[in-house]
């Protein structure tokens, strides 16, 4: 082997060829398996529980689904979550970390034309604030604007529910994305984690319940201005939980989340893969095509106010997202 | 498959539109990945055979249940028949490799960049029996080994199911290396034949002739010529100009290519940068629509320049890259990659 060329050339060689070896036998050994981190039980569980229109959405299903929000909670049993980087690896059908099975999307590959992208918050709903003056429902527009610009570039048909400072509130927005036929929707947020300026993470949710307070403390400060009553909360999220859309918004939000960890960790290496979870986030209950929320930046945090000012950064994030959604979107055609 | 003395080294790029074989003894075979059994007994009797492959297969296609089994470089999946048909294709220019000797063949088969661990998986289920030793590597990887591009290089691989794009590193590509996008070959003849239809109602075309037209006639700039093909309207042969409609059609390959080299080259160290841009390179039967290298180096400019050159030989890079993998693999490789 490797006759007639140079020393570095061969040693160059050598270490393609045993790369290629590794990644057969990964995929002949199906490994990394998928290691599944589970997050610590938070203290405040039984106050966070009260909160808002999708806490209470929460409490109506989760019986069905053997979660009981009253009740103590296990570590085992709080808001799993996956490494993005990593495969899925299987696992009870309730986790909603699991890897999806296999669904009519394997069978029928579809094609995926149309994007909604929700930008959070809007007109007198401001979102989180910095007190330097960052407002979130302005960077969720920004990102939103941009990832809109690629995916066009990228051959979809991108539609933004809102393309200005405005309030849309949740129910028009799903309503958006159902009368235009989209086939997917991404709804952009920026987190803020009350319990210390250090936390910074990425984290992106899809439709499912939760008994993590944090998510539930979260999903209910994004469910304000929702539009609905809790008559429609309790009819909507009882018919939506275990449905095909709930798999493929899993493997959305899996392929979105990774694509964005790894982007933002080429920048700041020690930002928190906070892991695909489910939350009963209201903009994904009357949605009717695949739909996900992704938090993908943490304005609590200063050095990722800091980086959110800055333009540069606002591009990476929407660079990511769309090669998430990009990646969702070839899979599916694939069937897979 | 075992007892075999002599060793057979093969490369293979299996392709949506064309599977290409290059073997260690020299020998070099490109088939229409199309195949068709006919169907029924009155078919079977004209044909004289149980199943036909590549163009065989195409030109007998109304006798037959004709599968063109890949779809974007993959397997279709949920068709049983999409699978037996892949074999054919696979058994065939493997037989044609042996010529019918008893040897032990080592296969290195080429899928697109990013190419879902399942489908890996799922070629190599239907290529078990049918090689001894299976290596399966990225395309555009294969191309890059191939032409010795292994370090500041970027090839665009442009098929009929998707296009790749990676950059070597001087590691095995990873996924942040690489880009697969469906905007390729099908594309554009899908785009192409849309186009004809809403300008010229009146013609009758299929698909396989729209795909004949742009592989003779696709063009991206200026035009050198008018491009007038010939397709029946209301039973008579008619001259069609479908300039307009041809540029247009393969144009649409070039924001998302220029993206994704931006996007690529964006993640390549900044000190590198300027070496990749000067050494892309073209592959792929689609890299033969004319003036596609140019444009990419027009689009090259904004970041300063740089070069985007074609393999000499678009059809044969991918299984003559993989074949190279295949002769510098060492026995070791291959024990732990048997099939």
């Amino acid at each position: 082997m490797f006759e007639g060329i140079s020393g570095a050339d061969s040693r160059l060689k050598r270490r393609l060829l045993t790369g290629a070896v590794d990644d057969n036998l990964r995929a002949i050994e199906n490994r990394p398996a998928g290691r599944l981190h589970r997050r610590a039980p938070f203290p405040w569980l039984l106050a966070a529980a009260a909160l808002a229109v999708a806490a209470a959405g929460a409490l109506v299903v989760a019986p069905r689904l053997g979660f009981g929000p009253f009740a103590e909670p296990s570590p085992g049993s709080l808001a799993p979550t996956v490494r993005a980087d990593e495969p899925p690896s299987t696992g009870p059908a309730t986790d909603p970390a699991a890897p999806p099975p296999r669904t009519p999307g394997a069978v029928f590959p579809v094609r995926i034309e149309r994007i909604v992208i929700d930008p959070g918050h809007g007109g007198g709903d401001q979102g989180t604030k910095t007190p330097t003056g960052l407002i979130e429902k302005e960077i969720t527009l920004d990102v939103a604007r941009r990832l809109a610009g690629h995916l066009r570039t990228a051959g979809f048909d991108a539609v933004l529910t809102r393309d200005r400072d405005e309030r849309v509130v949740l129910r028009d927005r799903a309503r958006i994305a159902n009368e235009r036929g989209a086939d997917l929707f991404v709804s952009i947020h920026v987190n803020w984690f009350q319990d210390g300026r250090a936390n910074r993470g990425i984290e992106t949710y899809f439709l499912g319940p939760s008994d993590d307070p944090f998510v539930t403390r979260l999903a209910s400060a994004e469910n304000l201005e929702s539009g609905y009553s809790m008559t429609d909360v309790k009819r909507l999220l009882e018919s939506v939980y275990s449905d095909f859309r709930q798999d493929q918004s899993r493997a959305l939000a899996a392929a979105v989340q990774r694509r964005l960890v790894r982007s933002v960790r080429e920048l700041s290496p020690e930002v928190v893969d906070r892991g695909v979870k489910s939350a009963p986030f209201l903009v994904l209950v009357e949605t009717e095509m695949p739909a996900i929320l992704a938090e993908i930046s943490c304005l609590s945090n200063d050095e990722e106010a800091q980086l959110l000012a800055q333009s540069d950064y606002r591009e990476r994030l929407a660079r990511a997202l769309s090669e998430g959604i990009q990646s969702y979107s070839l899979s599916v055609r694939k069937g897979g | 498959m075992s007892g075999k003395g002599q060793v057979l080294s093969v490369g293979v790029d299996l392709g949506t539109s064309q599977s290409a074989i290059a073997t260690s003894s020299g020998e070099r075979h490109v088939v229409d990945s199309f195949v068709g059994w006919p169907v029924d007994m009155v078919a079977k009797k004209v044909i004289k055979k149980q199943v036909l492959i590549g163009a065989e297969a195409l030109e007998n296609r109304s006798l037959l249940d004709l599968h063109r089994p890949l779809e974007q470089g993959l397997i279709k999946e949920g068709s049983e028949k999409d699978v037996a048909a892949v074999r054919e294709i696979l058994g065939h220019l493997i037989g044609v490799a042996t010529n019918g000797k008893e040897v032990k063949v080592r296969a290195v088969v080429g899928a697109p960049a990013e190419t879902l661990r399942v489908n890996k998986q799922q070629l190599r289920q239907v290529m078990r029996g049918m090689v001894d030793g299976l290596i399966i590597v990225s395309e555009p990887f294969a191309v890059a080994y191939g032409l010795e591009a292994l370090l500041h290089t970027m090839i665009v691989d442009v098929g009929a199911g998707t296009t790749d794009f990676c950059v070597m590193k001087g590691r095995y590509p990873t996924e942040e290396d690489q880009r697969t996008l469906t905007k390729a070959g099908d594309s554009v003849d899908e785009l192409l034949a849309k186009l004809i239809a809403e300008r010229h109602p009146e013609i009758q075309f299929t698909i396989h002739m729209v795909r004949g037209w742009k592989e003779q006639h696709g063009f991206v700039g200026e035009p050198t010529d008018k491009v007038l093909v010939h397709a029946p309207a209301h039973g008579k042969s008619t001259q069609v100009d479908i300039t307009d409609e041809m540029r247009i059609a393969c144009e649409s390959l070039l924001p998302p290519f220029t993206e994704t080299m931006y996007d690529l080259l964006a993640a390549v160290e900044p000190e590198y940068q300027e070496r990749v841009r000067r050494n892309v390179t073209l592959a792929g039967r689609g890299a033969k629509i004319r003036g596609l290298a140019g444009r990419l180096e027009a689009a090259l400019e904004e970041l300063g320049g740089g070069k985007v050159a074609m393999v000499e030989d678009p059809v044969f890079a991918g299984a003559a890259g993989c074949l190279s993998i295949a002769l510098d693999a060492d026995e070791t490789d291959w024990e732990k990659m048997s099939a």
